[in-house]
């Protein structure tokens, strides 16, 4: 009975975060060369977070573990309805295969340079778990299985995941409004690369773009829903047999040899 | 039976309600026009979450449900074209604020993980995900232009 009152309470404070998010509307502005794209789904997300125990106290620690368990199944009505922005667009989309599927090989591109880039700030095992992949639930998974969370791989793992769930789609809404503003790339492109593996990045995308070119919202919407599916289908397969093995290959060539010397001193 | 609010098939009514208030807020549809097309989304996941638990292997639920999206609206089911006209009038958006705000909720438990990770794997997450998004956009950009589809 006690647990039936959190949920209650916990809808009822989303209906309000809803109503108060949707009635300030999307807003976007001008910033030098780009466009910021403001969506009421990041109004809510941050509105929700003042509720908590160090802000208002209006939910407290129970109330933000049942709110966990509510993210999943509330995903699913914005699944179904992601399956019909596909299904009247399929054909297009499936003239548009190719580059669906080559640019699944994306994520790649981050391992080689992140890689880098991670060693060179000084991270050492945590930078494979941190650039393999953006660290949602199933590379959570992965890592478990391979090095165990305590691992410093772990480590590198669960920071880019927390980043990603505080501030990814809000990021995700905001770079992809100027992106597609400063940058020479199609929408439909930019569309597919919103399909990252992750609902809510993916939607803040998709939408900001939407915004800016409201004329091709049906296909925009269309290729980042199915971009997101497709990496959910294939990026588990990616990240085991592909990303992982790179950055493993990169962690021996770039720092392995030395530091396999320093520990047999 | 008695259903419970745990329960997912409960969950999704309340979550379908919230959108319909947020599509009538934000999006100016009114729930009663709205109605039908949430109705559909609302037995797809139904449907969706029915093949999750008869279907072998451990594929989730939104893989289902998406799937059965598609091939619902696909030109070639004869309803294809009624249920794609019926269901636009939820708003993709609208259907987000909720989860968004669910998610807003629980992010303050991983606040203070969140505090002890320095300062170089921020750097770190922002060049992941800026390198991710760009990379795959220049890939879908060449394809896109080699095909001849843009």
């Amino acid at each position: 009975m006690l647990e039936d009152k959190r949920h209650l309470k916990l809808h009822l404070i989303v209906l309000v975060l809803v109503v108060l998010a949707e009635f300030i509307g999307t807003k976007s502005f001008k910033v030098g060369p780009g466009t910021v794209v403001l969506l009421p789904m990041l109004y809510a997300l941050l509105l929700g977070l003042l509720t908590g125990p160090k802000f208002l106290r209006i939910t407290d620690m129970e109330d933000m573990k049942t709110a966990e368990s509510l993210i999943t199944v509330s995903v699913l009505l914005l699944m179904a309805k992601y399956g019909t922005n596909i299904g009247p667009t399929l054909p297009l989309i499936i003239k548009s295969g190719p580059a669906l599927i080559l640019q699944e090989f994306g994520n790649l591109g981050t391992v080689l340079l992140g890689m880098p880039f991670a060693l060179m700030l000084g991270l050492r095992r945590e930078a494979i778990g941190a650039t393999f992949s953006i660290a949602r639930e199933p590379n959570l998974a992965i890592i478990s299985d391979m090095y165990g969370l305590d691992s410093p791989e772990g480590r590198g793992v669960m920071g880019v995941y927390l980043c990603g769930t505080l501030f990814g789609s809000i990021f995700f809404g905001l770079f992809a409004g100027i992106a597609a503003t400063t940058l020479p790339l199609h929408p439909y492109a930019l569309a597919m690369a919103s399909g990252v593996g992750s609902a809510s990045m993916m939607s803040a995308a998709v939408g900001a773009l939407v915004e800016i070119f409201p004329n091709m919202a049906e296909e925009i919407t269309a290729f980042g829903a199915a971009s997101n599916l497709a990496t959910g289908a294939d990026g588990v397969y990616m990240s085991i047999f592909m990303a992982i093995p790179m950055c493993e290959w990169m962690y021996r060539k770039l720092v392995g040899d030395r530091a396999e010397e320093v520990t047999k001193r | 039976m008695k259903l419970s609010i745990k329960d997912p098939v409960v969950i999704t009514v309340i979550v379908a309600i919230l959108t319909l208030v947020g599509n009538f807020v934000g999006y100016k549809i009114d729930p009663i026009t709205a109605f039908p097309g949430m109705l559909i989304l609302y037995l797809i996941v139904i449907g969706g979450l029915w093949i999750t638990k008869i279907m072998p292997g451990n594929l989730p639920a939104v893989v289902y449900v998406s799937l059965l999206g598609i091939v619902l609206t696909m030109p070639w089911f004869p309803l294809g074209e009624k249920v794609a006209e019926l269901t636009s009038q939820v708003n993709f958006l609208a259907l987000t604020t909720p989860i968004l705000g669910y998610a807003g909720i629980s992010m303050g438990k991983d606040i203070d993980a969140f505090r002890k990770q320095g300062v170089k794997i921020v750097l770190v997450a922002i060049f992941v995900f800026v390198g991710t998004y760009i990379a795959s956009a220049v890939i879908a950009h060449m394809v896109l232009k080699l095909t001849g589809q843009i």
